[in-house]
Formats: structure tokens, C-alpha cells, sequence
């Protein structure tokens, strides 16, 4: 059967190469104009242990690391053991393994009713004697997918060429070799007995990006000059990134000792008149309280990207979750006003950026992007003129309102106005001297314990909610307006959802979704008309507490209406399937 | 010759009162960090800074409320946090004088971890510590460089821990200027505070702040009798080991320019690091997509 979707697994440990192999197919399928994603999975050991990814083409927009693993290559079964939790395998499901694995059929460890077509080939012994070196493993194990299932082949030998280009010609020679080794074992020694063969229309190339990269990038586009962070998975590569890139234009990023000087120093540039921010994740995050509630009360602009990983505690560094949300809420002691945005894709974390910077300038307020694992580091394909686009038509930057002329007679900084923000000097500004404080203070900043005063600046602190919520409300809905059974989510999860929606549809049941972008100020009028028509609701979400049902839960009126929760832990992301079978349930 | 141009008028001269705030302080009568803030004064008016141009950082304590009475941009932050934010203000913006000003508590306990870290990056800014061996804010707790035997409100029996010794703390973490004055003498103090202002890094003062609630007429006694002046000892404060010792003499207390070295500070660093960067063409914000299409 000739397919335009194809989602294959790989697994091995370190030194097999598995993670650059997925790396150069999506790198081949986005310079041929197919739609690539890939995750990839580790296990704990820094170098060498086991690693995993996945990696799905399609000839079709796509959402989502895809379902069930149609084709699984193993360059050994014991650290596949590690990933079986998390790659659901299709039934039938076609098997490449090095030879050398001497795994008996049956201890192969995957699910018994699972029928399986096996091709066993001599990788190793292949990589050995065409490249020379075992190092070749992956790109022999390329050559054999790639013939056997049609995969973009010259896609294939230009990644190679790309990826080693700084190294000598013999080690891309040798590379390419290998890979040319396993394609001819394929057509001299295999025959191809299942019906596996991906078949797409070459297109113009896509961007491949990951999810921190873009948010690197769109925060650099914004205008942001300023970052500090300390490193922790799955974050950091957006410090690295704007190690990288932001001396080049004139920005700083300093690597503090501790989260808690990370945020100090976004809260000193930004004082200083700077776009600044920070990203993290877990236990990072947890230390920054205290000073987003600082930020909150000295209502200084910033920017907080919380990476979510698998938590409480440690956790699991390297594995994604959606259990931040009610710290990103309401973590922090005091009323502390701040906005939440979660980006729904890669590309979205380049929008996401650009919105949370404009918000914080404008309204002088920490915007917390809650971004994931999922989201931060897998690779993703998009078109070439979507990223300075966003899905909402939102991409304005901003520079901050400062004071001039009759302001900085008696300057106020926390001046009462109607929208709550009141123009913000920085040193430098003549005339524009005022004390930034933790403190509750009057509108000149002078520290009060006044209770009226109290109650003022409370008031106008929030009172910019409702000039943010009229100007950002962005709901992605999906599937038809008058559906009676719907799903709600936020995220990374848009994919999953988004695709089971489109599936339930093309299968006959009416069922839409609606994922909201901006989690504060909540979009009450939006999600309220969603609710409307439907009967049932379910939230889907990966946090067992089902934090944000508890959430919604707040705003939203249900009346009469099924309320569903799918809450899971995390760890795993949500695949297309759990949420189809989840809400097909409702039509049985 | 007439050669009076526009870069010859003579500048505004900046006095004492123009760096005074509207607020009054809310210190207890006899407090040492009225000396301090008086120094201070003294000192921005000396090196005739434009209020503006100034920014000064404070985190939670009786001292740290001192920004507030200073007519320039203040920052009264949170609990141990002066040194990151002060070092993003700077990197930020290395045109302006940056000053912390905080407790013992505030920098040598909860903000402990900070210290080394803005020293060693030698971040070009000056950093007085108001040391009074209590918590005061709090009404006379425990501090870090209380001595063993202190009776206070959290150790009935007399502190068993050994305290922080500032000075030497910061030389052995890389300040490149370190001091210790005493607030009670307010000539001294804006001297070595006009000195940390120029000094190009971190500059260091251990100001010897008596707390007259929570410590009694006794500790500022103490301070007066047993301080004594480096200068009077023919002390070079370039030689570590030199300072090192006179920090630790059994003579007394040691005050004045303990120490001193010359170092680049963090700002001048990065901005050959951003040399370093652009020594490649840097390409459009927007071409950085192009990396992207395999
Ligand atoms: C995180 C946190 N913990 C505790 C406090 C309470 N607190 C405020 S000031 C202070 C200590 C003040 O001592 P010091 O820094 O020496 O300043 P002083 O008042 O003596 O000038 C403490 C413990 C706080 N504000 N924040
Ligand atoms: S309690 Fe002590 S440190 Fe605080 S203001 Fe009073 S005298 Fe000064
Ligand atoms: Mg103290």
C-alpha cells in the first residue's frame, strides 16, 4: 500500500547513532518539501546509553509525532527494552534489525499479539567492511529504509553531505558508501514481503526547527537583547542559543550562578530599560518565585520560558508534562499578576515569543511562556513563509512606553491611568528618577503600608488584564461549530488533538476542539460561546491532577453539561490514537 | 586667548542636597547607617553625578531602605537578590554607577551565594555592605558575622558558630577592591566610597554600621576604640598577602583600602567577547531562517 505518512522508530545505544540518523532523514524530508518531525528519547547516561527517536514523513501537514510505529529499526533489543513504554508499535509492524543482535523471534521484546515482518541484515559486518568503521551503522541502516520504503534518497545523501561537510571527503565518502551498502543488500538479498512504501511529490524545502530554537529566534526578533539562565534540561538550549547569537547584535547573555541570580539579572536589565528574559524548566522555576512576584509588584517587563519536564522534584529530566501550569498561574506568594502563554507547535514558540515580548513591554508585566519537552526539543517542519506570519496575525513589536515631557515634571512612575500602565523610565532618563520596590508604594514608587493604597495598586495592577485579554484571546478551535461532543486542551497536546478531531471528523462523528493560546488573562468569552453547543467536554491534558480541568473549572460555567477529564501523567505525549479512541467512546 | 566654547561652560555643580530624596529616613535615632548614607551624599556630590546617571540597589533589611532617600534611580528588591540584579543593570546599561547598599543578612547569609560569583566577574560596581552583626529589620536576630558568645533574640545561649569575615572573605573571592570603614566616621567613608565609585570592578566596602536598638551604645564604643586606619601603617594595599594579614591584625579593626587590583571589569570583558562575535558577518535577524532550510 502506497502511503504519504509514514512514522518510523528507531532504537540503540548511544555509540549506534541512532539520534543522528533521525536527524538527517527529517533533514532529507524537509529539503525534499516533506513534512518531517522527530522526537528523540534518551535514556539517563550522559554519553552512550540508549537513545531512541521517531521520526514521521508525511506528504500532509501533520501535528504530531503520528501514531503507531509502522517501521522499527534495532540495532540492538535490550535498549529498546528502555523505550517500550513510549513507542506504541502498529499492528502489523515491520521490523529492521542488525543481524547481530542474536535476540531469539521469540524473546524479541514487544507485545506477543503484535504481528511482526522481520528483515534481519548484517549492519554491523555492512559498516564494517564497505565504510570501514561501525561508526557507519546508521547510515547503513538509512540505506536499508530507504530502499525498502521509499524514503527521499537523494534527500538522504545530501543530508549526509550537509551534516559531514566540515569533515574530509572520505569520512562523507565512506558515509555515503555505507548507506549505499544497505540499499544494495536490500535490492541483492530482501524481499520485501509487507506493503510498506511512503510515495510523495517533492516540494519546495521546509524550515526544520526545534521548539527552543524558535523561541531563541522569535525572542531575538522581538528585540530582546538581554537573557541570563542556568543551564537544565530540557531548556538549555535556548541559553545556548543566545550565547550564541546575541553578542552578535549588540545583547548580553550571561550564564548566572543559580536561577535565582538568572531572573535577578533579567529583573536588572530590564530595570535597565532592556528586553530581557529567561528560560528554565523544573526545579529552575520553582527558584525564580519569589522574584516574578517581585517583577509582578515593580511591574517590570519580562519575559519567563519554563521548558516543563516531568516533575515533582527532579522528575524526569529529559520527559516532557503539563503539571506546571498552576505555579505558572499562581505561583508566588501576594496577588501577583502575570500572564501565561503556551505555543501549540514549533513555529508557534517563534509567534509565542514575539506576543510574550510585546504583552511585557507593553503592559509592564512577567509574561510566563509555558512551553515542553515535546515541544522544545523536537525537530519540526514548517513552510517558509510561516514564520514571520502567526497563526493569530499577531507579530507586532514594541518598544516600551517611557515618560516625556509634562510625565517627568512629577514623575510618577506608577501612575494611575486607565489601562493600569503608566510609563516606565529607566536609568539614564533625565528627570525620570524613581524607586522600584518589592514594597507596595504610591504612584511615585515611595514604599506605603497604606490600606487604601494597597487596594488601588492592587486594582491597577489587574486592571490591565482586561485591556490584554480584549487585544490577545487567540482559542485555536477545530472541527464544526454545532459538534456536541467536544475537547478542550493547551499546548503542546494541539497536535494530538488537532489531528484525532481531524480523523474523528473524516470518520463520521461530529466533534470539535478548542485549544487556547493565552492561558492568562483567561479568553472567557471565546472558550464560553465554544461551550454553547456541546454536551460533553472533555479536558485532555498530561497532568494527573488535571490541573487545568481544576482550572477551567474556575471560569467556566458547565451547567447541564458532561464534564470529562483525561488527565494523565506525563512522560509520554499524547498520541492521536488515545485521544480518538477517548472521545469515540462517547458515540458507542 | 578667548577660547570659551560650548565644551567649556562650566558644568552644573552638583551639591549635597540635589542627591536627597523627599523621604525621611525611618531609622532609629543613633542608627550607624545614618553615616553611611551621609557619605554617600557626599560622595556623589564629590564626583558630581548626575542623579540620573546613578542607580543604586538594595534588598531587604533597614540598610537596604537606604536607596529610597537617595535622589537617584533606586531599586529596593528583595531579600539577598542585590548582587544579580545589580550585575543585569550594569551589563545592561555599563554607562551607569551602579551601587548596592544592604544588610550582613541580606549579603553574607540568604545573598551568600551571589558574592563570590559578582566578585569574580569583577562586575564594575560598588558594593557597601552595613554591617552590624544583626538582623535588624527583624528585630534582632542572629547574623552571619555575629561573633561566638552573642546573646540575640535566636541564640538565648550565646552564638556557637563562627562568623563570616567579610573582608577577607571578598579578597580571597576575587574583589578587586576591598575596604572597611566605620560609619561613625563620615570623612573616611566618603573617601573610600568616592574611591569604589571610580575603581573600575567590584568594589568592596565592609561598613562597620553599629545597630543602636538591637546592639546598644556598646557596639559603637567598641567600633570607636578598637578601629584603627591602614594608612597610618604604611599599608600597600596592592599586596594581597599584606592585605590579607592587616584584615586579620591583632591590633584591631582595620579600616581603609585594604585592597586593591587592577582587572578588567565584566562589562569590558563582554564587550570583547561581542568584538569576538562580529569578527564574522553577521547577517540580517531575519536571514537566520535561511540556517534552518536544509
Ligand atoms: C526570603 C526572605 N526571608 C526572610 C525575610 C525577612 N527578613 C527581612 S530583613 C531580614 C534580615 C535583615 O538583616 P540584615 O540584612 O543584616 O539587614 P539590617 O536590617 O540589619 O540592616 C530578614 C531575615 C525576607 N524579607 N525575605
Ligand atoms: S534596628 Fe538597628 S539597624 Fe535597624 S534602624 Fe534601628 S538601629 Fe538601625
Ligand atoms: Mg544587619
Amino acid at each position: 500500500m502506497e502511503r504519504n505518512d509514514i512514522v518510523i522508530g528507531m532504537a540503540g545505544s548511544g555509540g549506534d547513532g541512532v539520534v543522528s540518523a533521525g536527524e538527517i532523514l527529517v533533514s532529507a524530508g524537509a529539503s525534499e518539501g516533506v513534512h518531517a518531525f522527530m522526537l528523540k528519547s534518551f535514556g539517563p547516561q550522559i554519553r552512550g546509553g540508549e537513545s531512541s527517536c521517531r521520526v514521521r514523513l508525511s506528504g500532509k501537514q501533520i501535528q504530531s509525532h503520528g501514531d503507531q510505529v509502522q517501521v522499527l529499526g534495532i540495532f540492538s533489543w535490550n535498549d529498546f527494552k528502555q523505550f517500550r513504554g513510549e513507542m506504541h508499535l502498529n499492528d502489523p509492524v515491520v521490523i529492521v534489525m542488525d543481524s547481530a543482535d542474536k535476540t531469539s523471534k521469540d524473546d524479541i521484546p514487544i507485545d506477543e499479539d503484535i504481528d511482526r515482518i522481520i528483515y534481519e541484515v548484517p549492519i554491523a559486518q555492512l559498516a564494517k567492511d564497505k565504510a570501514g568503521t561501525l561508526q557507519a551503522k546508521n547510515m547503513v541502516m538509512l540505506g536499508v529504509l530507504s530502499e525498502l520504503f521509499g524514503l527521499p534518497d537523494e534527500g538522504l545523501r545530501d543530508a549526509i553531505r550537509k551534516k559531514f561537510k566540515k569533515k574530509d571527503q572520505e569520512v562523507i565518502d565512506s558515509n555515503l558508501k555505507a548507506m549505499e551498502a544497505g540499499a544494495t543488500y536490500v535490492r541483492d538479498e530482501i524481499d520485501k514481503t509487507d506493503e510498506v512504501k511512503f510515495s510523495f511529490t517533492p516540494a519546495e524545502p521546509k524550515v526544520l526547527m526545534e521548539g527552543n530554537e524558535a523561541f531563541a529566534y522569535g525572542a531575538l526578533y522581538a528585540g530582546c537583547r538581554f537573557s541570563a539562565g542556568y543551564p537544565i534540561t530540557p531548556s538549555s538550549e535556548i541559553m545556548e542559543w543566545m550565547g550564541r547569537e546575541l553578542p552578535k547584535y549588540d545583547g548580553t547573555m550571561l550564564q548566572s550562578e543559580d536561577e535565582l541570580a538568572a531572573i535577578g539579572m533579567v529583573i536588572g536589565a530590564a530595570f535597565a530599560g532592556k528586553k530581557a528574559m529567561t528560560a528554565t524548566s523544573g526545579a529552575g522555576i520553582s527558584l525564580m518565585s519569589e522574584q516574578i512576584g517581585l517583577a509582578s509588584m515593580a511591574e517590570l517587563p519580562l519575559v519567563i520560558m519554563n521548558v516543563q519536564r516531568t516533575g515533582p522534584s527532579t522528575g524526569i529530566p529529559t520527559k516532557t508534562e503539563q503539571a506546571d501550569l498552576q505555579q505558572a498561574l499562581y505561583g508566588t506568594h501576594g496577588d501577583a499578576n502575570r500572564v501565561v502563554i503556551a505555543p501549540a507547535d514549533v513555529e508557534d514558540c517563534f509567534d509565542v515569543a514575539v506576543q510574550a515580548f510585546y504583552i511585557s513591554e507593553k503592559y509592564q508585566i512577567p509574561v510566563i511562556v509555558l512551553s515542553d519537552q515535546y515541544l522544545g526539543q523536537r525537530k519540526e517542519t514548517f513552510d517558509q513563509d510561516a514564520l514571520f506570519q502567526s497563526d493569530n496575525g499577531f507579530m507586532k513589536t514594541i518598544k516600551r512606553e517611557v515618560p516625556t515631557g509634562e510625565d517627568l515634571e512629577d514623575y510618577k512612575r506608577f501612575k494611575f491611568t486607565e489601562s493600569g500602565v503608566s510609563p516606565m523610565a529607566y536609568p539614564g532618563i533625565e528627570k525620570g528618577m524613581y524607586q522600584a520596590a518589592g514594597l507596595e508604594h504610591g504612584e511615585h514608587g515611595l514604599p506605603t503600608s497604606d490600606v487604601d493604597m494597597h487596594a488601588k495598586m492592587t486594582e491597577k495592577r489587574f486592571r490591565k488584564n482586561k485591556v490584554i485579554a480584549e487585544e490577545l484571546n487567540f482559542v485555536r478551535f477545530y472541527g464544526p461549530e454545532d459538534a456536541e461532543v467536544g475537547v478542550i486542551g493547551w499546548g503542546s497536546s494541539k497536535g494530538a488533538i488537532k489531528e484525532a478531531i481531524q480523523r474523528l471528523n473524516d470518520d463520521g462523528y461530529p466533534v470539535s476542539a478548542a485549544v487556547p493560546q493565552i492561558l492568562m488573562p483567561f479568553p472567557q468569552e471565546k472558550l464560553e460561546k465554544y461551550l454553547e453547543p456541546l454536551n460533553t467536554v472533555y479536558v485532555a491534558e498530561m497532568s494527573y491532577s488535571g490541573q487545568f480541568y481544576k482550572y477551567l473549572k474556575g471560569f467556566l460555567r458547565f451547567g447541564d453539561r458532561e464534564l470529562k477529564k483525561y488527565a494523565r501523567s506525563g512522560a509520554a505525549p499524547f498520541d492521536v490514537s488515545e485521544i480518538y479512541n477517548t472521545v469515540k467512546q462517547e458515540f458507542e | 586667548m578667548t577660547e570659551t566654547n560650548v565644551a567649556d561652560k562650566p558644568k552644573t555643580q552638583f551639591k549635597v542636597k540635589d542627591y536627597k530624596s523627599d523621604t525621611k529616613p525611618i531609622w532609629c535615632p543613633g542608627c550607624g547607617d545614618f553615616g553611611v548614607l551621609a557619605s554617600l551624599y557626599q560622595a556623589l556630590a564629590k564626583l558630581n553625578l548626575p542623579s540620573h546617571e546613578v542607580a543604586i540597589i538594595s534588598g531587604i533589611g533597614c540598610s537596604s531602605r537606604l536607596p529610597g532617600y537617595v535622589a537617584t534611580y533606586g531599586f529596593n528588591a528583595v531579600h539577598g537578590r542585590i548582587l544579580p540584579i545589580a550585575t543585569g543593570v550594569k551589563m545592561a546599561s555599563p554607562e551607569i554607577t551602579v551601587i548596592g547598599t544592604g544588610g550582613d543578612g541580606d549579603g553574607f547569609s540568604i545573598g551568600m551565594g551571589h558574592v563570590p560569583h559578582a566578585a569574580r566577574r569583577n562586575v564594575d560596581m560598588t558594593y557597601i555592605v552595613m554591617d552590624n552583626e544583626i538582623y535588624g529589620l527583624t528585630k534582632g536576630q542572629l547574623s552571619p558575622t555575629a561573633h561566638v558568645g552573642d546573646v540575640t533574640k535566636t541564640s538565648a545561649y550565646g552564638s556557637i558558630e563562627r562568623p563570616v569575615e567579610p573582608v577577607d572573605l571578598m579578597i580571597n573571592v576575587g574583589a578587586s577592591f576591598v575596604a572597611r570603614a566605620n560609619a561613625g566616621d563620615p570623612k573616611q567613608m566618603a573617601d573610600l566610597i568616592v574611591q569604589a565609585i571610580q575603581h573600575k570592578g567590584f568594589a568592596f566596602i565592609d561598613a562597620l554600621s553599629p545597630c543602636r536598638t538591637f546592639r546598644g551604645i556598646e557596639q559603637k564604643k567598641f567600633i570607636n576604640a578598637n578601629t584603627f586606619k591602614v594608612e597610618d601603617h604604611d599599608h600597600d594595599p596592592s599586596d594581597k598577602r599584606k592585605a590579607l594579614d592587616i584584615a586579620d591584625s591583632q591590633e584591631g579593626i582595620s579600616t581603609g583600602l585594604l585592597y586593591v587590583e587592577e582587572r578588567p571589569p565584566y562589562d569590558e570583558l563582554y564587550k570583547d567577547l561581542r568584538d569576538r562575535a562580529t569578527q564574522k558577518p553577521v547577517p540580517e535577524i531575519q536571514d537566520i531562517l535561511q540556517r534552518y532550510i536544509p
